[in-house]
C-alpha cells in the first residue's frame, strides 16, 4: 500500500481527489451536523460505523485511515443520512466513492473477493447449495435455472471488473 | 419616464450657440517635475500647429490658485470657448476647474482633462522621447475632441417631500418616525389590522432583555411626551406627529409615475370599527358569539371576531376579522357599542398617494419548518417555534409567562431547543439566518432564569454570537446551566404511552448517539422573506436576490438603496435583523430617502443618452439592456415603436449605445464622432519602434488601474493609448474594427470586473462582444489575439502594466498588421 507511514494531512488533495469521483462531488460540502450519525441505524448497532466521522477524517486528508480501515464496508446503503443531510451531501455515494478508491489500490475485504470470485465462476453471489435447492423445493420454488455464464464473463472483463477485484491478489 | 416639457425648467440661457471652437490648452508640470521627462517646449510648439487652437499656457498646476485664475480670464478675456487642460488627479481638479469655467459664463461641459502624468510622464519615464511624442497624441486627441464638444443643460425635475413606508414593524415605524420627525409627510402602510410586526410578538429584545416593542421617541414638539432615549410605543406618541398619517388593514396595489413623483394606489380593507369613535371599553368582544384560533398568540388561545392584539399595540382599537364575523346575522356588538362605533358595512377603500419617495420595510417571518419531515412539526402539538414560545414567555401572553406543553397545558419540564431548521440547510434555505442562535440563548436564559429547574439543551451545529453583547448571552446561559450538544438531531419521535418527545441526536463531542426526552421541543426555524415580497417587487419594479429578500442596490457601499432611485429598504425586508440593526437600517434608509427629497427637486446635467427617431424602431435591444429601466418603447405610427429615454433616470453609462444595432441611440456626452476624433488622433502619432496598441478604457475600476499603475511608477511601453469611455459598454465591434483602421495593431478593452461593474451589466456585456468581435476579426483576415478584454481594479495596476507589455509583445510577434 502506498500509505504505510503516518501521513500529514493534507486536506485538499484528498477531498480533491474524492470530488473527482462519481458520488463523491459533494462531500466538501459538509459541515459536521451529525445529521447522519443520529439517522443511521448502523451506527446505532456499533461504534466501529459512523459517517460523520468518516467524512471528517476524509476531508482532514487521513487518507490511509479511510480507505484501509473498515468502516467504509459497513454502510448498509439505506440511504437515509443522504436524505436528511441538511447540506445535500450524498453521503451514501460518498462512501461508494471511497470504497472505488480503496478498491482500485486493493484494498479489499476478504467477503468481496469471494463474492466476485462467485460471480466469476458461477454468476452468482451466493453460490448454490444442496441445502438451498432443497429448501426451494420445500416452497414449491422451481429449481434455479443456470447463469448466463460465458456472456457475464465477457462483460466483467470488457469493464475491467476482473482485473480491479483480484488488484490484490495480483500484486502480493 | 422622460419629464413632461412642463414639469422640467431647463436652464437654456447658458447654453450658446454653436461657434467656431477656440481651444485654450493648458499645461501643468505639477511643479517642474514632469517636465524632466516630458519635453514641454516641444508640447507647446507642437500645439500651436494645431487647428483651432488659440492659446496654449503651461503652469505648475491649473486646478486652483493662480493657474485656475488664468482659465478663468482666458474664457473671459481671451473668448476661449474650449478648454483643455493637463493636469493630474483629473477626476478632482475636473471638479474644480468645471466650476470655475461656468461660473466664468462658459459651459462646463466644453472642458476636457486629461492625465499626461500618470498616464504618460510617469509611466514611460524611461524613455522620455516616446514619452513626449505619446504626451503630442493624447493632447491632439483631448484637442480634437474639445472642438467637437457640445454645451450640455441643467434640467429639473420635482421631488414631493413624501414619503410612504410600506411595513409598520420595528423599521418601518422608525424610518416614519424619522422622515416625518424631519417634516416630510408620511405614510405608514401596515397589511395587519394593527402595527408592531414581529416585535410586538417577540415579547423580549436581545442584547438588553427589555421589551420589544419600544422605539425612538419622536423629537416632535408632542407636549406632554417627554424626550428620552426610547418609549413604549403606546407611550410614544409617534402616532400624534401633525404630518404622519398610518393606514392599517393596507397595501399597495400600483404604483406609476417616476422617482421624485410616484403616484401609488393603496388599497384600504375595512376595519368595520370607526377608529375615532371606539373607546376599546371591550363591550363589543364579551357578547361576541364567534371563537377563533389567535393568530397573534399563535393559536394557543382563541380570540372573538371582534378583537383587539393585547396589550402593546397601535392603533388602540377593535377591529372585526372578517372572515369569522358573522356580520348583519349576528351585529351583537354593533347593539352592545356604546359609542356606535362599529360600522359593518364599511366597503374597501383605493387611495391616491403623491409621493417622492418609497421605503420598504415589510420585514421578515419565520419559515414553515412542517417541510422538514423527520421534525415532525405541526403532527406533534409539544413541538412549537421561537414566535410561539415567545408568546407562552409573554405575561400577557396565552400561557401568562409559563412554558407549558401545549398538547396537555402542563409545565413543560425538559426543553430541548433545536438550531439551523429550515436554515443552513441547502434543501430549504441554504443561508444563516443570522439571529436565530442568539433567539435560543435569550430564551434558554430567560426560562431557566425563571424556572431554575427546567431542563434545557440546545442542539446546535455552530453557537454564532457576533453581535456586540451577545458573546455574554452565552456565557451566561452556561453559567446558569443551560446545556449545549453539538450535533444536529436527525429526528424527534414522540412516545404516545408517556406523551414525551425523543430527540434522536449525535454527541459529536462524545461521539455518543444520545435520545433526549423533552416535554417540549423548540424549533430555531429559518427566517424567510415575508409572503408578499414577490409580488410588492413587481409592483415596485425592483429586485428580489437569490433567498427571496429584497435585493439592495450593493452591499458595502449602497446599503438600503435600490437599482431604482428613490425606493429604499430597511430592516428585515433585506435579510433576517436583530432590532439594534434594523433599527439602524431604518434610519440609513430614512436619511437617503431626506437627502434624496430635501430640495423639493431633482437637478440633473442632462449627460443622457438620446434617441435618433429615423433610425430607431421597432427592436427591444436598449429597454431590456438598460440597467436602470430608463428606456421604454413608445408607439410612432401604426403598430410601430420607438425608444425613449428618461432623462431622469438615465445614468448616462452608455450601454444602450454599445447595444443599438443601428447606431441610432448616442450619448449627448460623448458624441460618435467625437470617439472617432480621439482614437484617430491617439493613433496618428507613434513616436515609439513598437506597434500601436488602444486601450479602450472605462471612467471607473479600468481607468483607475491604469491611474494605479502610473501613480506608481510601473512602467509599461507609450505605443499603449487609453482611449476613455464612460463604461467599456459603449464600445460596439465597430469601434474596434475602426480601431484597426486608424492605425491600431493591438487592441484592449480595459473594464472593470464582471459582477463589479459600475453600470451593473457593461462589463459582462462587453465580454461577450469581444468574443464576438474576436469571431468577425478572423472572417477580416485579423488574427483574434490582437483583441483581448481585461477586467481590472484600482488595486490591480501592476496587471495593466503587464497586459500593457504582454499586448505589445504579442502583437510584435504576429507582425504587422496588413488591412485590406
Amino acid at each position: 500500500m502506498a500509505e504505510e507511514k503516518p501521513e500529514k494531512p493534507s486536506t485538499v488533495d484528498f477531498a480533491r481527489e474524492i470530488t473527482s469521483k462519481l458520488g463523491g462531488e459533494t462531500i466538501t460540502y459538509c459541515y459536521q451536523c451529525g445529521t447522519c450519525a443520529s439517522s443511521c441505524p448502523v451506527a446505532k448497532t456499533t461504534d466501529r460505523y459512523n459517517p460523520r466521522q468518516i467524512l471528517r477524517l476524509a476531508l482532514l486528508g487521513q487518507r490511509g485511515e479511510v480507505l484501509t480501515e473498515d468502516a467504509i464496508w459497513l454502510c448498509a446503503s439505506c440511504y437515509n443520512c443522504q436524505e436528511r443531510c441538511p447540506q445535500k451531501v450524498e453521503i451514501a455515494d460518498v462512501i461508494y466513492a471511497l470504497r472505488n478508491i480503496a478498491i482500485s489500490e486493493g484494498n479489499i475485504p476478504a467477503i468481496y473477493t469471494e463474492f466476485a470470485t462467485g460471480l466469476m465462476s458461477e454468476g452468482r453471489i451466493v453460490p448454490i447449495s444442496k441445502f438451498l435447492e432443497k429448501k426451494r423445493a420445500d416452497y414449491g420454488l422451481p429449481p434455479l435455472k443456470p447463469t448466463g455464464i460465458e456472456a457475464l464473463k465477457k462483460i466483467l472483463s470488457a469493464t475491467g471488473f476482473d482485473k480491479i477485484m483480484f488488484k490484490k491478489g495480483e500484486s502480493q | 419616464m422622460t419629464a413632461k416639457k412642463g414639469l422640467s425648467k431647463r436652464s437654456k440661457g447658458k447654453v450658446k450657440k454653436m461657434e467656431e471652437a477656440k481651444v485654450g490648452v493648458f499645461l501643468s508640470d505639477c511643479g517642474g517635475q514632469i517636465a524632466k521627462i516630458l519635453d514641454f517646449e516641444a508640447l507647446t510648439g507642437f500645439l500651436k500647429t494645431v487647428n483651432g487652437v488659440a492659446l496654449v499656457a503651461r503652469g505648475s498646476e491649473f486646478w486652483r490658485g493662480q493657474g485656475l485664475q488664468a482659465i478663468v480670464d482666458a474664457v473671459k478675456e481671451k473668448k476661449i470657448n474650449r478648454v483643455v487642460v493637463a493636469e493630474n488627479i483629473p477626476k478632482i481638479s475636473e471638479i474644480a476647474i468645471t466650476k470655475a469655467v461656468e461660473e466664468a459664463e462658459l459651459n462646463p461641459h466644453l472642458v476636457e482633462v486629461l492625465d499626461i502624468k500618470d498616464h504618460c510622464a510617469w509611466p514611460h519615464k524611461d524613455t522620455p522621447k516616446e514619452a513626449t511624442e505619446k504626451a503630442k497624441a493624447m493632447l491632439l486627441a483631448a484637442v480634437e475632441k474639445a472642438k467637437l464638444l457640445e454645451p450640455i443643460e441643467k434640467t429639473e425635475f420635482p421631488a414631493v417631500k413624501s414619503v410612504l413606508v410600506i411595513g409598520g414593524g420595528i423599521a418601518g415605524i422608525q424610518a416614519a418616525e424619522d422622515l416625518a420627525d424631519m417634516g416630510f409627510q408620511v405614510y405608514l402602510v401596515e397589511k395587519e389590522p394593527f402595527l408592531g410586526g414581529l416585535a410586538a410578538k417577540a415579547v423580549r429584545f436581545f442584547p438588553t432583555d427589555d421589551c420589544a416593542i419600544c422605539i425612538q421617541s419622536p423629537t416632535s414638539d408632542l407636549k406632554t411626551v417627554t424626550q428620552t432615549s426610547r418609549k413604549c410605543v403606546y407611550r410614544s406618541g409617534f402616532s400624534e406627529i401633525p404630518n404622519l398619517n398610518v393606514l392599517t388593514n393596507s397595501k399597495i396595489v400600483k404604483v406609476e409615475g417616476a422617482p421624485g413623483n410616484f403616484k401609488v394606489t393603496v388599497e384600504r380593507k375595512p376595519r368595520y370599527v370607526n377608529e375615532k369613535k371606539c373607546v376599546a371599553c371591550d363591550l363589543c368582544t364579551s357578547v361576541c358569539p364567534v371563537e377563533v384560533p389567535d393568530e397573534y398568540n399563535a393559536k394557543l388561545k382563541t380570540r372573538k371576531a371582534i378583537y383587539v392584539n393585547k396589550p402593546l399595540v397601535y392603533p388602540p382599537v377593535y377591529a372585526i376579522d372578517a372572515k369569522a364575523c358573522k356580520f348583519h346575522e349576528c351585529a351583537k356588538c354593533v347593539e352592545v357599542c356604546p359609542t356606535k362605533a362599529i360600522e359593518l358595512d364599511q366597503k374597501t377603500e383605493h387611495l391616491t398617494l403623491n409621493v417622492g419617495s418609497v421605503i420598504v420595510a415589510t420585514g421578515f417571518r419565520e419559515y414553515d419548518p412542517s417541510v422538514i419531515k423527520e421534525y415532525h412539526y405541526g403532527e406533534y402539538p409539544d413541538i412549537v417555534t421561537h414566535l410561539e414560545l415567545a408568546r407562552m414567555l409573554d405575561a400577557f401572553g396565552p400561557t401568562n409567562g409559563t412554558v407549558v406543553r401545549p398538547s396537555d397545558g402542563k409545565p413543560a419540564k425538559r426543553i430541548v431547543f433545536v438550531q439551523c431548521v429550515g436554515s443552513r440547510d441547502r434543501r430549504w434555505n441554504p443561508y444563516c439566518s443570522s439571529i436565530c442562535c442568539m433567539i435560543s440563548l435569550k430564551h434558554a436564559t430567560l426560562i431557566k432564569s425563571a424556572f431554575p429547574d427546567t431542563d434545557v439543551t440546545i442542539c446546535y451545529i455552530d453557537i454564532r454570537t457576533t453581535g456586540r453583547e451577545h458573546e455574554y448571552y452565552y456565557e451566561r446561559a452556561r453559567e446558569i446551566g443551560v446545556k449545549f450538544v453539538k450535533g444536529r438531531p436527525a429526528e424527534i419521535v414522540h412516545d404516545p404511552a408517556t406523551n414525551t418527545l425523543v430527540v434522536e441526536v449525535e454527541d459529536e463531542l462524545l461521539r455518543r448517539l444520545l435520545e433526549l426526552e423533552a416535554d417540549l421541543v423548540v424549533l430555531a426555524t429559518a427566517m424567510v422573506s415575508s409572503e408578499n415580497a414577490r409580488e410588492l417587487a413587481e409592483i415596485l419594479g425592483i429586485e428580489l436576490d437569490q433567498d427571496g429578500f429584497f435585493k439592495e442596490y450593493n452591499a458595502k457601499l449602497r446599503p438600503t438603496e435600490t437599482k431604482r432611485r428613490g425606493i429604499f429598504l430597511c430592516g428585515g425586508a433585506t435579510f433576517p435583523k436583530d432590532a439594534p440593526t434594523a433599527s439602524l437600517h431604518a434610519h440609513s434608509a430614512a436619511v437617503k430617502a431626506a437627502k434624496f427629497l430635501m430640495n423639493g427637486k431633482i437637478v440633473k446635467d442632462l449627460k443622457v443618452a438620446v434617441v435618433n427617431e429615423d433610425y430607431c424602431g421597432d427592436c427591444e435591444f436598449c429597454p431590456v439592456t438598460c440597467p436602470y429601466g430608463a428606456i421604454t418603447l413608445e408607439p410612432k405610427g401604426e403598430g410601430h415603436f420607438v425608444a425613449r429615454v428618461s432623462e431622469l433616470l438615465c445614468e448616462g453609462c452608455g450601454v444602450c449605445v454599445g447595444t443599438c444595432p443601428v447606431g441610432a441611440i448616442e450619448l449627448r456626452h460623448l458624441k460618435p464622432s467625437q470617439i472617432s476624433a480621439q482614437m484617430k488622433a491617439l493613433l496618428s502619432i507613434n513616436g515609439t519602434s513598437k506597434p500601436l496598441v488602444l486601450a479602450i478604457s472605462c471612467s471607473e475600476c479600468g481607468n483607475a488601474a491604469i491611474d494605479s499603475s502610473g501613480m506608481a511608477m510601473m512602467s509599461y511601453p507609450a505605443n499603449v493609448r487609453v482611449l476613455r469611455v464612460p463604461c467599456t459598454g459603449i464600445v460596439q465591434v465597430q469601434h474596434i474594427l475602426e480601431a484597426f483602421k486608424a492605425g491600431a495593431q493591438g487592441v484592449m478593452v480595459v473594464g472593470c470586473k464582471p459582477d463589479g461593474c459600475h453600470y451593473e451589466v457593461g462589463s459582462q456585456k462587453t465580454h461577450k462582444k469581444v468574443e464576438l468581435a474576436k469571431t468577425l476579426l478572423k472572417a477580416y483576415g485579423i488574427e483574434p489575439e490582437r483583441l483581448e478584454m481585461f477586467n481590472l481594479v484600482y488595486i490591480e495596476g501592476d496587471k495593466f502594466a503587464e497586459a500593457a507589455k504582454m499586448m505589445t509583445e504579442r502583437v510584435e510577434k504576429l507582425g504587422s498588421l496588413q488591412l485590406a
